[in-house]
């Protein structure tokens, strides 16, 4: 038993070496291209959370309005070493998002593309640490401030100085935020490298 | 122009309709991600032991200074810092989940093909990551008071007068620091597992 095959004629445009070229066709970009939006998207907010919780941090500052002969009352983000930990760890962590938005507009375009998510995944988790170290640190500290520690003598600072207290207990919850933004966007991009279609 | 091709069947008795054997799909083989995957499982380990020490050094952190006057006795121990406390429920928390994902990173030993087992430790570990570095960043700026002290709100540097206790607790946050190295080492190897197809 044999089978033959018919290949149907060849048209006469398409002759050899006159086809026209054209690109190899793209893909729909699908879900894909959505969580690229959306990774973008997200990437400004983190940005935006990041700087917001440096400045906030850098800024809070408290003289108390009473003085003895010696010295005068005041608390200032540099007085706390973790608070400067804090300041240069989220000037460090909106600096690199800020650089890395290029790379998320390269995943948008290209959302099939492995390599540019794969970076962006390695680069996400290093900053990652260095923002959750840095947010728990100072809410240690914070948590310290406004509770004291009896065993060690620390007093509760907050007590005296309200505004300093409430300053940089917003620098904290700012600085959380980016930790949350990060987890997204680092389980993101790892469902768009995973699946292939 | 059109072209005819002649498909000649053998006339073997063995492929006849219906009685060809079956073999089963060929296995592809492990490679490089066979090899990845078991490093994971063996930083998965190193890091089960280093959660555990942390824990076991952090809760065994107790020092009762010799003197004592009319109304208190000077002790310190971990359940006196609530960061302390944290640490230690977290890291309980961090090491049941390493040892709850190792049958999970068997699975991505035998099938180093396979998404899914990889997708789910690397959206995990995120997670955990997460957890981990906070515990971790909030003992050590404890610790870092402990040995430093602060000037401006009149925190003492406890470390000179209970030295077993700081060097304790100094290496209960250095052994969960490793965990949390431990915890970026098998998220970049599983992405780049699964980066690759």
């Amino acid at each position: 038993m044999s089978s033959t095959i018919d290949i149907v004629p060849e048209s006469s445009n398409v002759i050899k070496g006159k086809a026209p070229l054209l690109g190899a066709p793209q893909r729909p970009g699908g879900w894909k291209k959505g969580l690229a939006i959306m990774d973008f998207i997200l990437r400004l907010g983190a940005v935006a959370a990041a700087l917001g919780a440096a400045a906030t941090m850098a800024t809070a500052d408290q003289t108390l309005p009473f003085f003895t002969q010696y010295f005068q009352f005041e608390a200032s983000y540099d007085s706390f070493t973790t608070f400067t930990f804090l300041v240069i760890g989220m000037a460090l962590v909106g600096g690199y998002l800020v650089l890395s938005l290029p790379f998320s507009i390269v995943a948008i375009i290209r959302p099939h593309a492995a390599a540019p998510r794969l970076f962006l995944i390695i680069l996400d988790s290093v900053f990652l640490v260095l923002a959750t170290a840095g947010a728990a640190s100072a809410a240690s500290v914070v948590y310290l401030a406004h509770n004291g520690n009896q065993s060690s003598n620390w007093l509760a600072i907050c007590n005296q100085y309200s505004d300093f207290c409430n300053q940089t207990s917003g620098a904290v919850v700012s600085a959380f935020i980016v930790v949350v933004i990060f987890m997204f966007l680092i389980v993101m991009s790892s469902l768009a490298i995973a699946k292939k279609h | 122009m059109s072209t005819t091709i002649d498909v000649a069947e053998s006339s073997h008795n063995n492929v006849s309709k219906g009685k060809a054997t079956i073999v089963g799909t060929p296995k592809r083989p492990g490679g490089w991600k066979k090899g990845v995957s078991i490093m994971d499982f063996i930083v998965r380990l190193g890091a089960i032991a280093s959660t555990i020490g942390a824990i076991a050094t952090m809760a065994n952190a107790d020092q009762t200074l010799p003197f004592f006057n009319q109304f208190v006795q000077f002790e310190a121990s971990y359940d006196s810092f609530s960061a302390f406390q944290f640490f230690v429920i977290t890291l309980a928390l961090v090491s049941g989940y390493l040892v709850l994902s190792l049958p999970i990173s068997i699975v991505a030993i035998v099938r180093p093909h396979a998404v899914g087992p990889r997708i789910f430790l690397i959206i995990l570990d995120t997670i955990f990551l997460t957890l981990a570095t906070s515990s971790a960043g909030a003992a050590a700026s404890i610790v870092f008071l402990e040995h430093n002290g602060e000037q401006d709100p009149n925190w003492l540097a406890i470390c000179n007068q209970y030295g077993t206790f700081c060097m304790q607790t100094s290496e209960a946050v250095i052994s969960s620091f490793l965990a949390v190295v431990s915890f970026i080492i098998i998220i970049i190897i599983n992405t780049l597992a699964l980066g690759k197809h």
